[in-house]
């Protein structure tokens, strides 16, 4: 099942219990508008390069649309329509006033200079330059896609539309962009545990045991903030391998260790473990942050941690998910958990229109209270319906784009 | 079946308004009729005969020359009443009734009820007066039916559909 038929699943999953009509469903799952354009320019050895670019905007009932933007070669408009609507759902779980898009080009960055990726970055916003901006759709950062990058469609955009910097989010902190953005997603994954741990009784992260698969962005800042809170992470991989140390892993120097080595593998005050084995670590939690699909029909049923953090996007298959849920293993959901990114996109995108800059301090807060309030809502539902934390995320998605698509008037 | 009996089972479904004399003006009036089973009492489109009692036996109403072939709508046991609407007007018959059994008729024609009708019988204005009940009844029946089928649709109205999808979100779903 690709990414964009497991989001289709966990919609329908939850369409069904809200026991939605056919027309009702297509309605709500079809794009807003699918955009694909001939990006051709000239390679630094003369020859004419070309390539494909693609935008899926999804859905802007309630706000503009908001979505990354991936170089890669797999892109193509059936993903991009399933991380479009993804987006949608993910927004709407955290309550932020946008909706979803998603695109990129397909590429291998690594085959092209940083000369040629610029044009085609340039190129690329020349093609859909009257699609996008900050009322309409709001490019980030994604897969292979930085900063930089980002700098780059803010600066093209601007030649053509006068200043706007809030016509993408991602952008470095010199340039518009947003203190705490790098941390964000880290950062409200942890808040996003520490709300179910309180609501369910569990205590804190203080003294819990923790298996986090992935060093990259992700899981890295999320080790990090376990580290930091008194959690032990005993393990951590990375594509290179991975660190054990049933004591507890010591984050700072694990992170030094990391930088240097560029792997976690190798660290001397723990012992070589594999990305397979960390995953059916008896542990507290278990955090899956880098690749999707990872927990699945294969190994799901060694899978002993007490529940399961899903920091990365679809880590868990369907099928796992469902003999997670009948296990009672709790899963909170990628929806939710990673959404900390895009809601500080929105700090970010908010700073610029109003072009006004927040200290850490106030973003720290507003994540806090945005993670908090989406938890709050899909607890009450789950525990009044009897549905898991991803139905309960998706219902609780539809139920406000519906109600902003029907008010608005269809 | 002497006339008095015949009587008797017109006086029940035809008119309880009627005393026995009135009822046996009518009967007299009326032409005794048997079919074979299998045989047609009369086709559809034929020009009406006039009202028919069902005496004895058990008939089909059928509909021909639908996608079908021909279309069974109803059985009619005796005692009963067919034809009745050729006493008001010309129109021909809408429907074909074959004999299921050996059947026996007493059958009013419309010429012996226009003479009845201009000698002035009491008996054959009692019968025009329930035929006008008959005729009430099924139009109000028709008006039910209709109502029913208006606000049957195969699908419910896009309309209708998102009104329900609201109502869900805004009841049902509010979270």
């Amino acid at each position: 099942m690709s990414g964009f038929e497991e989001v289709n699943y966990y919609f329908r999953k939850a369409a069904r219990v809200m026991d939605l009509s056919a027309h009702v469903e297509r309605m709500l799952v079809t794009p807003f508008r699918e955009v694909k354009v001939d990006l051709s320019i000239t390679l630094d050895n003369g020859e004419l390069g070309t390539f494909i670019g693609y935008r899926v905007q999804h859905d802007n009932s309630r706000g503009p649309m908001k979505g990354g933007l991936r170089y890669h070669p797999t892109v193509d408009m059936d993903e991009a329509q399933g991380l479009a609507s993804l987006m949608t759902w993910k927004t709407a779980v955290v309550n932020l006033p946008f909706g979803g898009a998603k695109g990129g080009i397909a590429v291998d960055p690594k085959t092209l200079s940083p000369r040629e990726l610029e044009r085609l970055t340039r190129r690329f916003v020349h093609q859909i330059h009257d699609i996008i901006g900050p009322q309409r759709d709001i490019p980030a950062p994604d897969v292979n896609t930085n900063a930089q990058v980002m700098a780059w469609i803010m600066d093209e955009y601007s030649r053509m539309h006068g200043f706007s910097p809030a016509v993408v989010t991602g952008k470095p902190v010199d340039l518009f962009g947003s203190r705490g953005r790098e941390e964000a997603t880290g950062r409200g994954a942890v808040m996003a545990l520490e709300e179910y741990l309180r609501d369910a009784g569990l205590g804190e992260v203080r003294g819990k045991t923790f298996a986090v698969q992935g060093f990259g962005n992700v899981g890295s800042w999320t080790s990090r903030f376990l580290h930091e809170k008194g959690g032990k992470v005993i393990a951590v991989s990375d594509v290179g391998g991975g660190a054990l140390n049933r004591a507890g892993l010591d984050i700072t120097r694990l992170l030094e260790h990391a930088r240097t080595t560029r792997s976690v593998a190798g660290f001397p005050e723990a012992e070589a473990i594999t990305n397979e084995a960390l995953l059916l670590l008896d542990v507290d939690v278990l955090v899956p942050a880098a690749l999707g699909g990872v927990i699945n029909e294969d190994n799901v049923k060694e899978v002993r941690a007490g529940m399961v953090l899903e920091a990365a996007n679809a880590p868990t298959t369907p099928k796992a998910d469902e003999i997670l849920h009948q296990r009672g293993v709790v899963v909170l959901p990628d929806i939710f958990v990673n959404a900390g990114g895009v809601t500080v996109s929105y700090f970010e995108w908010a700073q610029n229109i109003q072009q006004f800059t927040w200290e850490e301090e106030r973003i720290t807060a507003e994540l806090a209270r945005h993670m908090r309030e989406a938890y709050a809502t899909l607890s009450r539902l789950v525990r009044e319906r009897k549905v898991s934390f991803r139905t309960a995320a998706f219902i609780v998605a539809i139920g406000r784009v519906g109600r902003a698509t029907v008010l608005r008037g269809v | 079946m002497t006339n008095s009996e015949a009587a008797k089972i017109v006086r029940t479904i035809l008119c309880r308004g009627l005393t026995i004399q009135q009822t046996e003006q009518i009967v007299n009036a009326m032409v005794p009729t048997t079919v074979p089973a299998g045989g047609a009492v009369f086709r559809e489109e034929d020009r009406a005969q006039g009202l028919f009692v069902l005496l004895e036996g058990s008939v089909e109403v059928v509909k021909e020359g639908g996608p079908g072939g021909v279309v069974v709508i109803a059985t009619v046991e005796a005692p009963s009443v067919l034809g009745e609407m050729s006493l008001i007007t010309d129109r021909p018959h809408s429907a074909t009734v074959r004999a299921r059994t050996n059947c026996d008729f007493r059958l009013l024609t419309r010429a012996q009820f226009d003479r009845l009708l201009q000698g002035e019988s009491l008996a054959a204005y009692k019968v025009v007066a329930t035929l006008a009940d008959v005729i009430a009844w099924r139009l109000s029946r028709m008006d039910e039916k209709f109502v029913e089928l208006s606000s049957r649709g195969e699908y419910p109205q896009p309309v209708e559909e998102l009104a329900t999808f609201k109502q869900k979100l805004f009841n049902e779903w509010n979270y």
